[in-house]
């Protein structure tokens, strides 16, 4: 019987998370890059708002540079695409070394970009990586529970950014209810009171995006009224 | 054979081999740093008939050893009937007296050997050092014929190349053999080892499980792999990729973190397989090396088939008096040192240099042998566009099971540098498939 340890399903997690950050940043600052541009130069710092991330840019230019390639800045895509394959490398044996190897490439990508004349459009590569990464981990694992695990983080990190982007409600209803059907088959401990809370929170208007954050990202972590998930 | 259909895609290869992650690590000073294995596309190819020579005499010298590791930790007749010297077992670093009587499961001590060895250029294959502990490196041929066989595959369809993608059955086979009842792991000490892509690799085409120390507990006389869901599943095997110092904090290395504490009081309760046996180290110091092929002669009662470098030991006098006036054209090799170090060739010595060098050859004779240095045969390589012969080994896996068994194929590692004889990966070697023909 297969069998997976804490920290293997801590870190398919954490590389659904990761992964899913790196994706939804990359898309996400692509779009205000093109009126950060010259229509509304000032917005990265909106955006540094509402990521929570502080503002240690100096222009729009310092922070296109270094949101996107800074590796000693934690919040740069750089630094949340090497914690993704910190987590990936760690699970070779679990999500096979093809889902793997798109990681592995995305990294590259990266690379690339970053001494690139035109490092944004370069990104496009490192999308595609973790959008090829997506098909070959729901083609090619075979284990449920690493996939359930590894998509569960997507789909809080996916949760977690909507909200802090003050995505349409809509938007965040729809991954909510994704979320309700993922979590309940990971054999993951988590609150049900927070996920009640949740559910209920996205139907009330307006929305509130702040307590969104906050029931997401505490819905693995309290220590009350957890549940284990059956298979 | 169509050689140039291979390196035509050797960039392409190479790109292939980056993209899945065949690195292995290297710290210096003080820094960790993984670096692609660079891989040449042309093969060491050997016949058929070649082969079972070599198959013969590797599964010969793998039984002896094996039957020598278990006469050390038991009735130690080759001390009491004089065929080696007492000071070779016990002064040497990989006796491990913890071991001492202990039989592991099925009597098999030499799971997994990594036999090195050198073709001169007269044809002769020599052995040059047994690695009976922890030895690498038969992932990297598995993964790089599988992307050769997709570049080139006309040249694999119109020749007779035994495939040597079997490895993993043959480990896991190996594995399963021991086994005691319950799951198979790998223990790696973690990512930031220099082999972790091999560990991780081989977990991967085994279904074995990856694991880390403090994965695994013991607990009422047997160890255990602890689930997410808090359920702990019996292990009845474990490929350990941690060297016996650090294995078990309990009865090794106090300070080991990476280690199982009490895994060791298990096995020796022949309640867990260990792979490789801890205290295999006593069979594969290079001091020992000099005495296998009589070994063969005691315990199999057969003349080795496969010729170790002609070596001396300074240890017996007649020797250190050879090392001394052949000082120049012999390689000298400190036995507790591996992967390349440790070995300095008496010709490329200063004056100053080879004095030091003899004086302390002199006070600790058991710490060196010396060797012949054979002028090995060379390999091509693919570089820049142009073919260049460089020094090449082999290192021969043979595994274990109720009889040993060879993979048809190795690892042959080759040095990148024209005027160098050292082929290890940890000194920028690169490494090339080997490809064994069926006919």
């Amino acid at each position: 019987m297969a069998i997976l340890s804490v920290e293997h399903s801590d870190q398919l997690f954490w590389l659904g998370r990761y992964s899913e950050r790196v994706y939804t940043t990359i898309r996400g600052f692509a779009e205000r890059f093109d009126s950060v541009m010259d229509v509304k130069t000032e917005e990265y710092v909106e955006y540094c708002k509402r990521q929570e991330i502080p503002n240690i840019y100096t222009s729009k230019e310092d922070f296109v540079r270094r949101y996107c390639f800074d590796e000693s800045d934690p919040n740069s895509i750089y630094s949340n695409l090497m914690r993704a394959f910190d987590n990936a490398v760690v699970l070779r044996e679990e999500i096979g070394s093809e889902t793997l190897s798109y990681i592995q490439l995305a990294v590259y990508a990266m690379n690339k970009a970053k001494v690139s004349d035109a490092p944004l459009i370069h990104l496009q590569r490192v999308v595609d990586n973790i959008m090829a990464f997506w098909g070959m981990a729901d083609d090619d694992i075979d284990r449920d529970c690493v996939r359930r695990i590894l998509k569960l983080g997507k789909q809080v990190e996916r949760i977690d950014i909507y909200a802090r982007m003050k995505m349409a409600p809509k938007k965040i209803k729809k991954e909510v209810k994704r979320l309700n059907g993922q979590v309940g088959k990971t054999g993951l401990q988590y609150s049900m009171v927070r996920l009640a809370h949740l559910n209920y929170i996205v139907e009330v208007e307006p929305v509130d995006y702040d307590q969104i954050v906050e029931d997401v990202d505490q819905l693995f972590d309290e220590g009350t009224e957890k549940i284990v998930a059956g298979f | 054979m169509q050689i140039e259909e291979l390196y035509q895609y050797s960039d392409t290869v190479n790109e292939l081999l980056a993209r899945y992650g065949v690195k292995f690590g290297i710290y210096k000073n003080g820094t960790f740093n993984e670096q692609l294995f660079p891989f040449d596309m042309i093969p060491r190819i050997i016949k058929k008939e070649e082969f079972t020579c070599l198959e013969k005499g590797l599964k010969q010298r793998v039984a002896a050893l094996n039957a020598f590791i278990r006469d050390i930790y038991g009735k130690k007749e080759i001390i009491r009937d004089g065929v080696i010297p007492e000071e070779f077992i016990y002064m040497g670093s990989g006796y491990l007296a913890q071991c001492e009587g202990v039989l592991p499961p099925k009597g098999v001590f030499t799971h997994i050997a990594g036999i090195d060895l050198v073709q001169g250029k007269d044809g002769k294959w020599y052995i040059l050092e047994d690695n009976l502990r922890i030895p690498s490196g038969a992932s990297y041929p598995m993964i790089a014929r599988t992307i050769c066989r997709k570049s080139s595959p006309a040249l694999f369809e119109q020749n007779s190349i035994v495939d040597n993608r079997d490895y993993a059955k043959l480990l896991r086979r190996t594995m399963d053999y021991v086994n005691t009842g319950g799951h198979t792991v790998i223990l790696t000490p973690g990512r930031y080892n220099a082999a972790y892509f091999e560990h991780s690799y081989l977990a991967e085409l085994t279904g074995a499980h990856l694991a880390i120390g403090h994965e695994l507990v013991a607990e009422n006389d047997h160890l255990y792999f602890v689930d997410y869901s808090g359920k702990k599943e019996l292990v009845g095997a474990v490929y350990r990729r941690i060297s016996d110092e650090y294995l078990d904090p309990m009865n090794f290395n106090s300070e080991s973190v990476i280690g199982i504490p009490h895994i060791f009081d298990i096995y020796r309760k022949g309640n867990v397989a260990i792979i490789n046996a801890p205290g295999n180290g006593v069979a594969d110091d290079k001091g020992i090396y000099y005495f296998v092929p009589k070994m063969i002669r005691y315990y199999l009662g057969e003349e080795a088939i496969l010729s170790n470098a002609p070596t001396y030991l300074p240890f017996y006098e007649e020797d250190m008096k050879y090392v001394l006036e052949h000082f120049d054209h012999l390689v000298l090799k400190d036995v507790a040192e591996a992967g390349g170090y440790g070995v300095v060739f008496g010709s490329e010595m200063t004056k100053e240099e080879k004095k030091k060098f003899v004086s302390m050859l002199k006070e600790e004779p058991r710490r060196f042998i010396a060797q012949e240095v054979i002028d090995f045969m060379d390999i091509d390589i693919y570089e820049e566009g142009k073919l260049l012969p460089r020094k090449a080994d082999l290192r021969a896996f043979v595994l274990m099971e109720e009889e040993p068994v060879v993979w048809e194929s190795g690892l042959t590692r080759f040095s990148r540098n024209p005027d160098s004889f050292i082929v290890n990966s940890s000194q920028g070697g690169g490494f090339k498939d080997t490809w064994v023909m069926a006919e």
